[in-house]
């Protein structure tokens, strides 16, 4: 009795989930379908799974679109520059935080916390002056070089994932004759593989997906990134839902891929974040 | 923290930890210059610009004393932007709280399954705004838009969503918590999982019934959780803006930033008003220095708002409880 109870509930959470979840990615696989659809059966509603399929969409996308690689290689450019920059300055700065005594340790913390208080909005006016000055717009320049000096955010992630490391480590290499220098590049950053690995996901995928910086500094259309091709399609195509389903799809795809490969590793780095914060 | 003070009695000699601090000091000099010349410098320097006129045209900016800062408090169009703000977290905040919490719950014990269901919750997060907004723009057409035709299924008659005044706002908002919910889900899962059974056991025997034990044990256990998302949840909806550009811009011509903030301004944000200010050169008080205003008042209001959220946290956020983590979650309360 008990027992066919328990699986009644079973089988109604399931079920209750299935349809749940379903409705939930609604949104993003009828995106999908309809980028495969026929023109004739854009607006059918049983096409969720496209027959038949066609990928005239995203030809024209590439037709009318034709500096799409373009736009894909700026995005490209961006954020594996804008990633790796981060990575290198907020695990320096985040080890020393983690591990050294230094006069100024405690206000570099405090103006790190603020920092993160602050909304670019604040400080974009005085960098969009700067970077015009510098001829930097239309460059990808003025988002990647903020970044090659390390984010608070990621500062602060990797201060806390070093202080869950044992010193044991660092002590057995001091032993060996180490400097510290040696010591985090040879012991310390390959252990910190994990957290690179997830918060260069974290990163990476911000990058790729950002818009509004973009649209500030990246106004001619050759320097554009892909989110500006794709807000752009939206007066481009206005009613040609293929195409404009096509777009998404494209530009959604590398990061899509990513969440499938690294699925566990780019939660676990969000619920890292709530905790070092 | 407890390791550094271990190292330095390892070693011991004033030279050594001297040099240790330099080293550090090297470490850190990267960051410390990217805040400094990127955040400090700059955020002082937009002030200075708040009180100038400038439309990049002129060599450089016209210093005109408070009259930026006393449009802010003149132009009818600052309420507007703030209101319709206002309208954004009440549907967006409350809606995102709420509903990655159950999410969260439906979904924190380990059980066969589980996993996909998180997995499917959390990918729009990975997705950028803008490709959500072009799709859920689609969602939400008047004329065969799925959301538009299972509503007027239901109740025979759909709204206009996007396209109405009253209802642009609000459907903004509930596609931007679609969106989040994932996150929102993740912290409270890990929230929900340091909820001890113990705990939850002992009120049982004290005779609680489940939602006794949900709002008297669970909910004071996991109001960390909640307060860290209504912090950060309310910074990022002060900065609303790429979500409101994807939804609402022009469908015919440039389909820009420039255009977006309709119907009639009713989904204009303070970050969108500062775009458009800063690229529009045409009225007296408009341009470079009217934008930093803009930018400044940003910053304060989230400033203030966060202050007050502390301020209100420290009455019914619980960090005691897990011994524990007591001492650091006290300290992570108080900043």
């Amino acid at each position: 009795m008990a027992n066919k109870r328990e699986r009644l509930a079973t089988v109604s959470y399931h079920s209750l989930m299935i349809v749940l979840t379903f409705a939930y990615i609604f949104p993003a696989l009828w995106a999908v379908s309809m980028s495969l659809r026929t023109n004739e059966n854009m607006f059918s509603a049983s096409q969720l799974i496209p027959h038949p399929v066609t990928l005239e969409h995203y030809a024209r996308l590439f037709e009318a679109l034709p500096d799409l690689w373009r736009y894909f290689a700026n995005t490209l450019v961006i954020a594996i520059l804008g990633t790796a920059g981060t990575l290198f300055s907020s695990s320096l700065a985040g080890y020393a935080l983690a591990r050294f005594r230094f006069p100024g340790r405690g206000l570099l913390l405090i103006t790190m916390l603020i920092t993160l208080m602050v909304p670019v909005h604040a400080t974009l006016i005085p960098q969009y002056v700067i970077f015009r000055e510098l001829g930097w717009l239309n460059s990808p320049l003025p988002i990647i070089v903020p970044m090659l000096f390390g984010t608070p955010f990621a500062t602060f992630f990797f201060r806390q994932y070093f202080l869950t490391l044992p010193a044991e480590l660092e002590d057995a290499a001091a032993i060996d004759g180490a400097g510290p220098w040696r010591t985090f590049f040879t012991v310390m950053t390959p252990l910190s593989g994990p957290a690179h690995l997830a918060l260069g996901l974290l990163t990476f995928v911000s990058l790729w997906n950002s818009y509004f910086v973009n649209s500030i500094y990246l106004a001619r259309q050759d320097s554009w990134v892909l989110t500006q091709a794709l807000q752009s399609m939206i007066s481009r195509y206005q009613a040609q839902y293929g195409a404009i389903m096509a777009g998404v799809t494209l530009v959604s795809l590398p990061v899509l891929i990513a969440y499938l490969f690294f699925q566990r590793r780019i939660v676990h780095g969000i619920s890292m974040t709530g905790l070092a914060n | 923290m407890p390791s550094s003070g271990r190292r330095s009695r390892h070693k011991s000699g004033r030279s050594l930890s001297r040099r240790r601090a330099l080293t550090a000091l090297l470490f850190v000099a990267p960051q410390v210059f990217g805040l400094v010349a990127f955040t400090a410098v700059p955020l002082v320097a937009s002030l200075v610009y708040s009180f100038t006129h400038w439309d990049l045209v002129a060599p450089s900016p016209t210093f005109v004393g408070m009259d930026n800062w006393e449009a802010l408090f003149t132009d009818d169009r600052v309420p507007t932007v703030l209101w319709n703000t206002v309208r954004f977290i009440l549907v967006g905040t409350s809606t995102f709280l709420v509903f990655s919490l159950v999410a969260a719950l439906l979904t924190f014990t380990p059980r066969r399954m589980v996993g996909l269901y998180r997995a499917a919750m959390f990918l729009p997060y990975v997705l950028s705004q803008i490709a959500v907004g072009v799709v859920w723009r689609w969602m939400f057409n008047s004329q065969s838009g799925p959301v538009t035709n299972i509503v007027e299924l239901i109740t025979g008659q759909s709204p206009d969503w996007l396209l109405d005044p009253a209802t642009a706002m609000p459907s903004i908002a509930m596609v931007v918590t679609w969106q989040t919910i994932g996150y929102g889900m993740t912290l409270y899962i890990a929230a929900l999982q340091g909820v001890p059974v113990s705990l939850l056991e002992a009120s049982t025997i004290d005779g609680a019934n489940r939602w006794q034990r949900f709002r008297h044990v669970t909910v004071p256990m996991i109001s960390p959780t909640i307060f860290f998302l209504a912090v950060t949840s309310l910074i990022g909806a002060f900065q609303l803006f790429d979500p409101v550009v994807a939804m609402t811009g022009a469908s015919v011509g440039s389909a820009g930033p420039a255009s977006a903030g309709g119907p009639s301004n009713s989904t204009r944000t303070i970050v969108l008003y500062m775009y458009n200010q800063m690229f529009n050169y045409n009225e007296r008080v408009s341009g470079l220095g009217y934008a930093a205003a803009i930018a400044w008042l940003l910053a304060i209001l989230i400033f203030l708002v966060t202050v007050v959220q502390f301020i209100a946290g420290s009455r019914w956020v619980h960090y005691e409880g897990v011994s524990l983590s007591r001492g650091r979650r006290r300290t992570r309360g108080r900043r």
